[in-house]
């Protein structure tokens, strides 16, 4: 008996957790909305955190998105064959990289780059008090060190994204058309027979919606980091993971309301 | 001037602060000592508004910071600077831009001038020639002087010291602490230091209050304090194991 | 690498997520996105529009005019909006069809364009002839009836056929029809003598019938000498003189046509009178061309004229542009304008007195500055160049929302004492010719001029302005 209530009372209160976390997410993330339309904004800042997610992701997400586009092109190419519809192969590509691939995958690869990257360097300002040194100072540290970072993401991926539906159309494209032998004119036609501008702008929508939650996941979990050395390497791990989850879980319902 | 009335503080079940009243003279220093985990700092953060009193006030020139919103906080708080424990320079930022950030924050001064009190400031401190340096590439001595110049780069009225001389050599220590003074000297400073460090206690403190079980036991001139009587203060400064502080 | 600033390298990668950004929309909107917005509807009505959706193509002859627009019900039949592109006409007798690219393809409209020259169906018009849809249900049921016949057929021969007495039969028949052949050839060769006599009076009949055509001949030679009835009847010398004589009267008449006697005769031959038609032919054609050349240059030449306001938040100061947009054609155009700038123009002067240097900065307030840019636009991307506010600069204009939403980006003042004025902005109509915009001017400002601002605009065409430039001559 004492063993299932032990149980029960565990379970409960990792839901209990679970609800409280987010609803701090989502405090602090009204708190950005606050800060960031009071003025002073700080552009040095915004632009040294656009630079860092941004340009510094083109090589990764660009491999990514190319080699994604050329996979895809040589799986559909063997499936497509046996209709005699070797021609879908680039519009399958080019909806898949700009409907989900795109976003998704940038989001992962952005994740993973800057968003770890982002809990870890908030986390050591946490533990080494730089973050009670901002506020000594009268500087508000959601503003200086979140409102950057958010605007970055939610700017960048949409950027990132549109880069690497490109370049996955285009791994398509070499895998389809020169290696495989696929005809040209059907391949390039179809693509853009059957893409919709809105499935581009849906994916970059997506783009920023994922743009803000892994920014605003690794922040979270770096602003509020205690335990020192150990702690910054768990806050790392669980705002890859959370955020990774998150975007994954809900590009699910974004998707369920945008196509 | 701070004053603090019957101030409480408990994280989770555990009472860290437990009814303090404390009166910080303006002009003087005063450091507070007691036992490492005794709740110094949490007392010391108490004063700069990075925490609130669960009850109590904390009056700043009268003023209870304990029920101020974050704008007239942050007014409150051009009045202080403070030196962390480890100076808590900003990692990405080299000394010069550490020290010139609370003047690029809050005054509109072009650049010229501030680069001049960046200077003057680490000329204050005894440094020169390391504002392109970044805070990794210095000593641990000399990040607690570039804090000390950030933290006096506003000049403000009331400078606060979290273990300034923790961890450092003796001879270290003892630069710290001529530097300490020195800047209260010139500056006409308010300082609050905490420390356990028993031989800087009575160097650099006009007045000493004893924190112990999350009271202020004893608080006095220097002299009246290295006269005191109380056991517990007594066991503090002798380092002795025999006493009602029980160590285990 | 450090010679290159981090505002650089964030500014280059957007600038060329956008440009793939518009190369994509461009490609993927192609005749699709365009013609949302052009084009003139035209309705249809089906008695089935099953598998056609919204957007789908509509072709004449395989090529793409238009797309599907709305599908809805009316009197239980299928009424489909087309929207096709201003430059297809279609007559009235043209005939729309559902078609499906291959058997798993999707459904398209079909239209034959009908007969050129018949009166063409007007924007909002219906095409009345709809043709015979390829339903591939239809077609399955009627391949199964065909297949129900041929099933029967099958059946009944298999039962003539696939029986034993059957198989007799055929194998009777079989026998039969060699012993047949084999008699044929036998009766061939026993009369070969007789065959060959055949044909010898065959070709006896043939002369003869050479010799009855000759007679016929000479017959029809009597005739025509007169000799014989019909001879004499074909040349009846009195019936010829009549018909040579109305013949004659009619040259009298036009005869005096001709010479001017009459009145019709006096209108034709005045020499006078041609001429003057003549003139004043030629002076119609001429003003007719005329006419026409200034309309069309004028209808595709358009003016505006727009005020905008700003306010810095930072500085607390009003910013105007006043500014006149010529556009020649459709996809570029010209900006003149006049802007007044609060900080105005800075002097810096140095002077030195008793070897100490001050230096004095001086701003000269409410300083007139002037736009001169010259713009082309490419689908939703327009790219500007000249003077922005008395200084060199570039701009990129994209369009987004049928052109509610305009997102400016523009370079301009690339002096060496100061960063370049960066300055970006989102405008957005809110009626017919209010817009509301907000932005940062002078972003990377290395003087304080950093501020973000919001504004208000008022733009409207203006029409005699357009009349009057539309009558000077523009270079092309």
């Amino acid at each position: 008996m004492n063993r299932i209530s032990a149980v029960i009372d565990r379970f409960g209160r990792a839901v209990l957790d679970n609800i409280e976390e987010m609803g701090k997410i989502l405090i602090l993330f009204l708190s950005v909305l606050m800060w960031m339309v009071r003025p002073p904004l700080k552009l040095r800042l915004i632009f040294k955190q656009m630079e860092f997610v941004g340009v510094k992701s083109i090589f990764v997400v660009v491999l990514t998105g190319t080699f994604t586009g050329m996979v895809m092109a040589l799986q559909g190419y063997y499936g497509f064959r046996m209709f005699n519809a070797e021609s879908l192969v680039g519009s399958t590509v080019a909806l898949g990289m700009t409907r989900e691939l795109g976003p998704v995958l940038t989001a992962l690869m952005v994740t993973a780059r800057a968003g770890s990257a982002m809990a870890a360097e908030l986390g050591t300002m946490r533990v080494t008090e730089q973050i009670d040194a901002l506020s000594v100072m009268a500087a508000n540290p959601v503003k200086h060190l979140i409102v950057p970072r958010i605007i970055a993401g939610v700017v960048m991926l949409p950027a990132l994204t549109i880069v690497s539906d490109f370049m996955g159309i285009l791994g398509g494209y070499f895998v389809g058309v020169p290696i495989l032998h696929i005809n040209e004119g059907a391949f390039i036609k179809n693509i853009t027979k059957m893409v919709d501008l809105g499935d581009i702008y849906n994916g970059l929508i997506k783009a920023a919606f994922f743009g803000l939650i892994l920014s605003l996941v690794g922040c979270y979990k770096g602003f509020n980091t205690t335990g020192g050395a150990e702690g910054v390497g768990k806050a790392t791990t669980e705002a890859v993971v959370l955020a990774s989850v998150s975007i994954l879980i809900s590009d699910y319902f974004l998707t369920a309301i945008m196509f | 001037m701070i004053k603090l009335v019957d101030v409480h503080k408990s994280f989770k079940r555990q009472k860290v602060l437990n009814g303090i009243n404390l009166e910080i003279e303006d002009g003087k220093t005063t450091v507070i000592i007691g036992g490492s985990g005794g709740g110094k700092s949490v007392l010391l953060k108490h004063m700069i508004g990075l925490l609130r009193p669960d009850s109590g006030q904390v009056l700043v020139d009268g003023v209870d910071i304990a029920s101020l919103n974050d704008r007239d906080l942050n007014e409150i708080r051009k009045k202080f600077g403070m030196l962390f424990q480890e100076a808590a320079l900003f990692d990405s930022m080299n000394v010069m831009e550490n020290i010139a950030f609370p003047l690029r924050e809050h005054t509109r001064k072009k650049n010229d001038e501030i680069r001049q009190i960046v200077e003057q400031r680490l000329k204050a401190v005894g440094l020169s020639g390391v504002e392109e340096k970044m805070p990794s590439e210095l000593s641990g001595g000399m990040r607690k002087r570039v804090g000390l110049a950030r933290a006096i780069a506003l000049h403000p009225r009331i400078v606060l010291f979290d273990e300034p001389t923790t961890g450092l050599d003796p001879v270290m220590t003892e630069a710290i602490n001529e530097l300490i003074m020195e800047t209260q000297r010139n500056f006409d400073l308010t300082c609050v230091v905490i420390s356990h460090d028993v031989q800087s206690i009575f160097k650099v403190g006009h007045r000493i209050a004893m924190l112990y079980e999350g009271k202020i036991i004893e608080y006095g001139t220097s002299e009246a304090i290295h006269n005191s009587s109380n056991p517990v203060l007594r066991q503090f400064l002798s380092g002795s194991l025999e006493g009602p502080i029980s160590v285990m | 690498m450090s010679s290159i600033s981090t505002e650089a390298k964030v500014g280059l990668f957007v600038l060329v997520a956008l440009i793939i950004l518009g190369y994509m929309s461009f490609r993927v909107g192609e005749g699709g996105f365009g013609l949302k917005k052009k084009g003139y509807p035209v309705q249809v009505v089906l008695d089935s529009a099953t598998g056609l959706e919204k957007d789908a193509s509509v072709q004449i002859a395989g090529v793409e005019v238009g797309r599907v627009e709305d599908i809805s019900l009316r009197d239980g039949k299928a009424l489909v909006t087309l929207r096709i592109i201003p430059e297809i006409t279609l007559a009235k007798d043209a005939e729309a069809t559902i078609k499906a690219y291959g058997i798993l393809g999707d459904k398209y409209v079909d239209i034959a364009p009908g007969t050129p020259g018949e009166e063409r169906i007007e924007a909002g018009g219906q095409i009345a002839r709809t043709g015979r849809q390829a339903d591939i249900d239809k077609l399955l049921s009627e391949l199964g009836a065909i297949a129900g016949d041929v099933m029967e057929v099958t059946a009944s021969l298999k039962n003539t056929v696939g029986s034993v007495e059957g198989e007799e039969n055929i194998r009777a028949i079989i026998h039969n029809t060699r012993v047949i052949t084999e008699d044929l050839g036998r009766i061939v060769r026993q009369n070969d003598a007789k065959l060959s006599l055949m044909v010898e009076n065959l070709s006896e009949a043939s002369v003869e019938m050479r010799r009855a055509f000759a007679t016929l001949n000479s017959i029809v030679e009597k005739v025509d000498r007169g000799e014989g009835t019909i001879g004499q009847l074909v040349e009846n010398k009195e019936a010829f003189d009549n018909l040579n004589q109305s013949l004659a009267s009619l040259r009298n008449i036009t005869d005096k046509i001709n010479r001017g006697e009459g009145s019709i005769g006096k209108l034709v031959n005045d020499e006078d009178t041609v001429e003057n038609l003549n003139a004043s032919l030629q002076s119609l054609g001429k003003s007719m061309e005329g006419i026409d050349r200034f309309v069309s240059k004028s209808e595709q030449f358009r003016t505006f004229l727009g005020y905008r306001g700003e306010y810095l938040f930072d500085s607390g100061d009003g910013k105007s542009y006043l500014d006149l947009t010529i556009r020649p054609k459709e996809d570029y155009f010209y900006v003149l304008g006049l802007v007044t700038d609060p900080r105005g123009e800075r002097t810096v002067t140095d002077s030195t007195t008793n070897g100490e240097t001050t230096r004095t900065e001086s701003w000269e307030k409410n300083e007139l500055l002037f736009t001169a840019q010259i713009g082309k636009r490419f689908k939703d991307i327009a790219l500007r160049g000249g003077v922005f506010e008395s200084t060199g600069g570039v701009g990129v204009d994209y369009f987004a929302l049928d052109d509610r939403l305009k997102l400016t980006f523009e370079a301009f003042d690339f002096g060496s004492d100061r960063n370049a004025h960066l300055k970006t902005y989102a405008e957005y109509r809110l009626l017919k010719h209010i817009y509301l915009s907000a932005g940062w001017d002078d972003v990377i400002s290395n003087e304080g001029g950093e501020s973000p601002f919001i504004g208000f605009a008022i733009r409207f065409e203006d029409e005699d302005l357009k009349y009057l430039l539309g009558s000077v001559p523009i270079p092309k």
